[in-house]
């Protein structure tokens, strides 16, 4: 399974995670839906849906965790009869990320929940000393933005 | 605040010397369900990874025909972690080098039928 990153300084706690976790998918996104690096996805069309579905997942917990509770939700987690989802915000120096994994019976959300701290400490350790990265745009330029990134991860940049 | 139906078991098991945690652990998501603890174990970590190890250790044993797993003792410089399972639960304990192993063991053996009633109380 491959792991692919649009900004390199995301690919070694990915990494890290993905292998200390043992979980069969991952994704880190932009709130906006762009995607910042995937792995184990072989196809750009679901990287965009599962991006989709994430961002909208992860607006739609923010919104009821600022209802119920007066802040949002720290991470959401489903759990199927074979595969599970985690779903939470990965802060970091250069903003706020939504990162989606998807695991099975060989790992477990304690160890998902744990590493995700680790991820978390690895992004701000790893992140470039430049200040937040400019928000990509969601008027005209999105859908171009999002396929340039599909494009860089899967090899048809 | 109610007590859990675990808190008289951990306490037990806390006042062995040497014992420094008790934890009752859902095996399958690695969560904490209840623990009694000393300042400054980190009580998620160490039920994740130790869920994740009991767990690991019942399919090996499994997949060799060795049966189940009674229990299960990790030995470290400075430590040690042992475990033993009833059905989804989990029951850890860390404890110091020092610490009489065989005691734990009587008391996390006799703790984990405890377990196993309170479980099937609960599911009703």
């Amino acid at each position: 399974m491959n792991t692919t990153v649009v900004e390199s300084w995301i690919e070694a706690p990915l990494r890290q995670f993905v292998d200390d976790a043992g979980v069969h998918l991952a994704l880190l996104l932009h709130p906006s839906g762009h995607v910042l690096a995937q792995h184990g996805f072989t196809r750009s069309v679901d990287v965009m849906s599962a991006c989709a579905l994430a961002a909208g997942i992860h607006a739609t917990s923010v919104a009821l965790g600022r209802l119920v509770d007066d802040r949002p939700f720290g991470g959401l987690h489903h759990a199927g009869r074979v595969r599970q989802i985690f779903i939470a915000e990965a802060r970091s120096p250069r903003g706020a990320y939504i990162f989606l994994t998807v695991f099975g019976h060989e790992s477990s959300l304690g160890l998902v929940r744990l590493y995700f701290d680790e991820l978390v400490a690895g992004l701000a350790a790893a992140a470039p000393p430049d200040g937040p990265a400019p928000a990509p745009a969601l008027a005209e330029h999105f859908e171009r933005d999002l396929n340039r990134n599909l494009a860089v991860l899967f090899g048809r940049a | 605040m109610m007590a859990s139906p675990f808190a008289g078991m951990l306490q037990t098991l806390s006042r062995q010397r040497g014992v420094t945690a008790a934890l009752v652990v859902s095996e399958q998501d690695g969560i904490v369900i209840d623990g009694n603890l000393h300042i400054g174990l980190a009580e998620d970590r160490v039920a994740a990874l130790a869920a994740s190890l009991y767990r690991k250790a019942r399919l090996s044993a499994r997949a060799a025909g060795m049966g189940a797993v009674s229990f299960m003792q990790l030995e470290a410089p400075v430590g040690r972690i042992c475990a033993v399972g009833s059905g989804e639960l989990v029951l850890v304990v860390v404890a110091k080098t020092a610490v009489n192993v065989g005691m734990v063991r009587v008391e996390m053996l006799r703790a984990i039928s405890e377990l196993a009633v309170i479980a099937r109380g609960a599911e009703r």
